[in-house]
């Protein structure tokens, strides 16, 4: 198993965002993580990546331990993650926001920044190379120069993609990519995230557009209160009873 | 040419007092706001005026642990109080320039209190001393000895500080540089990019405290005479505002802000008492129009990307 999560409880005040939610994701594979609004899908998530500590609970990764460890070391270690409501370098170039992402997979420090050394030099033209493949890859090839702000909400989410995809992730969390876009915007998206996995990077993936998540994940786990109600695949997930009266309500006898 | 020893001094004071904009730079490049660089200035003032004085060491030499002094403490301060963020960081390091300050008062016995330290040893007349030894004259250039001491002085600093924008240029054009800024941007999403933000932010701190403790020594050498006076908060804050003022978001800012604000009390000197009042009215009307100061960017970008946008186009 790539990601194991165990019994992960996460509490604010009296509340709890995240209650006993235990699931795990193999390599290669693409995980849905649907529910409700304030099911505690991006709780999930910042818990995993270390913006928040779990109140109890064990998060494995590639069999490692991680629960306790700071944000830039998991991120290190090949988790990566894209954010809500997007979370770009304001007063960056698309280019720049990219060349950010592989911080984590690049060395130069003070002194060899100042000299120029030639290893400094040659890692510096890898971060472009790179920074272009990656660009060209979500489709932002000639964007580079643009500031990021200046870009349009679809094409904001695909640089947050891209920058993500540049610390090298095994695993990948994307927190509702296709939020706000119209049907063709998700399609392309879905096929970024086809692409993704062609790379072998395994997805993490909250989605509130079920048709996407439907015909895009392996799995899915679904979030209700911030207990794990079901898993399974999109078909038995569709038809499970307790997930649709968690979304839709009982019916009235 | 004519060389005016006044106007070289001020020239040189600008220069010293674009190392302390550029070390509140420094630290403003990871998002910290900090007040104790008077602090760390006065700590590189007196470390080199008491060492030159007292033991007769080389300037060089007091410069050099005046300034790895300053860097010393910067780091010591800048582990605990890191955590705090925004304002309360401003106040925890205006608190220890006060601090510091206050010792500087009160060690009588070794700082002569509120006196100060006269008598040190002047960087120009050094350089003069040094020079004639070796059978030099400032007649063979043409020039009296003030003006050569002038001269020399602002020469000396020219190349210090063009070094210093240099390496702090360079910095801010690399991996580490696109690390500050980030984290000045947007903390979180600099942490979720694998970046170790304490690490930078202690970095950037003790960088700026080096700076500034460095521009506190070359002041001592340059003035003579140093009294905690020189350090108060007012001090903080003027070197606040040189970077406030010109633009903190990239390195010319605080550069043209330094250059300007030192220049201006002085090219308003015929306005007497007037001129501090036309000072406050600038930087007023400054934060109502530009509040991200004078020079951003944006403006960089109009100024030498005309070009570049042609390419673009092309």
């Amino acid at each position: 198993m790539l990601l194991e999560l165990k019994n992960i409880t996460k509490v604010f005040g009296g509340l709890a965002a995240l209650e006993d939610v235990s699931f795990s994701l193999a390599e290669g594979e693409i995980l849905g993580l649907i529910g409700p609004n304030g099911a505690g899908k991006t709780t999930l998530f910042n818990v995993v990546t270390s913006f928040l500590l779990p109140t109890s609970g064990d998060i494995k990764f590639c069999g490692e331990r991680i629960s306790s460890q700071k944000s830039h070391i998991i991120t290190q270690k090949g988790i990566s993650r894209t954010f809500q409501n997007i979370r770009l370098f304001d007063q960056m170039t698309v280019e720049e926001n990219v060349m950010v992402g592989r911080h984590c997979r690049s060395r130069s420090g003070v002194f060899s920044s100042v000299l120029r050394t030639i290893d400094q030099k040659k890692e510096e033209a890898q971060i472009k190379e790179k920074t272009n493949q990656l660009l060209e890859m979500v489709g932002l090839s000639g964007y580079n120069a643009y500031p990021a702000i200046s870009l349009p909400y679809g094409l904001q989410r695909r640089v947050e993609i891209a920058r993500a995809l540049a610390c090298e992730p095994k695993l990948i969390l994307l927190d509702e990519p296709v939020a706000g876009m119209n049907e063709s915007e998700t399609e392309e998206i879905a096929r970024l995230i086809k692409k993704i996995l062609g790379q072998g990077i395994t997805v993490l993936l909250i989605e509130h557009d079920m048709s996407m998540v439907m015909t895009v994940c392996d799995r899915l786990v679904v979030l209700n209160f911030g207990q794990k109600i079901a898993e399974g695949t999109p078909q038995e997930i569709q038809r499970n009873p307790i997930v649709i009266e968690a979304y839709l309500g009982r019916e009235e006898n | 040419m004519v060389i005016n020893p006044y106007y070289l001094q001020v020239a040189s004071f600008i220069l010293i007092n674009i190392l302390l904009g550029l070390s509140i730079y420094i630290t403003l490049s990871t998002g910290q706001l900090s007040l104790g660089n008077a602090g760390f200035m006065s700590i590189g003032a007196f470390t080199t005026a008491l060492l030159t004085t007292k033991l007769g060491l080389p300037i060089f030499l007091g410069v050099l642990a005046g300034t790895l002094l300053a860097g010393l403490i910067g780091l010591l301060i800048g582990l605990p109080t890191l955590r705090l963020q925004g304002v309360y960081l401003a106040i925890a390091t205006l608190g220890f320039g006060e601090v510091v300050r206050v010792l500087f008062i009160n060690w009588e016995s070794l700082t002569n209190g509120a006196v100060g330290i006269a008598g040190i040893p002047h960087l120009g007349r050094t350089i003069l001393a040094s020079l004639q030894k070796s059978g030099f004259s400032p007649e063979s250039l043409g020039l009296k000895n003030n003006e050569f001491i002038s001269l020399s002085v602002f020469s000396l600093l020219l190349v210090i500080t063009i070094l210093v924008v240099f390496f702090f240029w360079r910095l801010d054009h690399s991996r580490v540089g696109r690390a500050f800024h980030s984290i000045r941007m947007d903390e979180k999403a600099a942490e979720s990019m694998g970046i170790d933000i304490t690490y930078y932010k202690i970095l950037t701190f003790t960088q700026g405290a080096l700076l500034a403790g460095f521009a506190g020594t070359l002041f001592a050498h340059v003035t003579g005479y140093i009294s905690p006076a020189d350090f108060t908060y007012h001090r903080a804050v003027e070197i606040l505002v040189f970077a406030v003022f010109g633009g903190s978001e990239i390195i010319w800012g605080p550069i043209f802000g330094a250059t300007f604000l030192t220049m201006m009390p002085e090219l308003l000197r015929a306005l007497s008492e007037y001129r501090y009042i036309i000072y406050g009215v600038v930087l007023v009307i400054m934060m109502v129009f530009r509040p991200q100061g004078f020079i951003d960017a944006p403006l960089i970008d109009r100024i030498i990307g005309r070009k570049s946008n042609e390419n673009n186009a092309a």
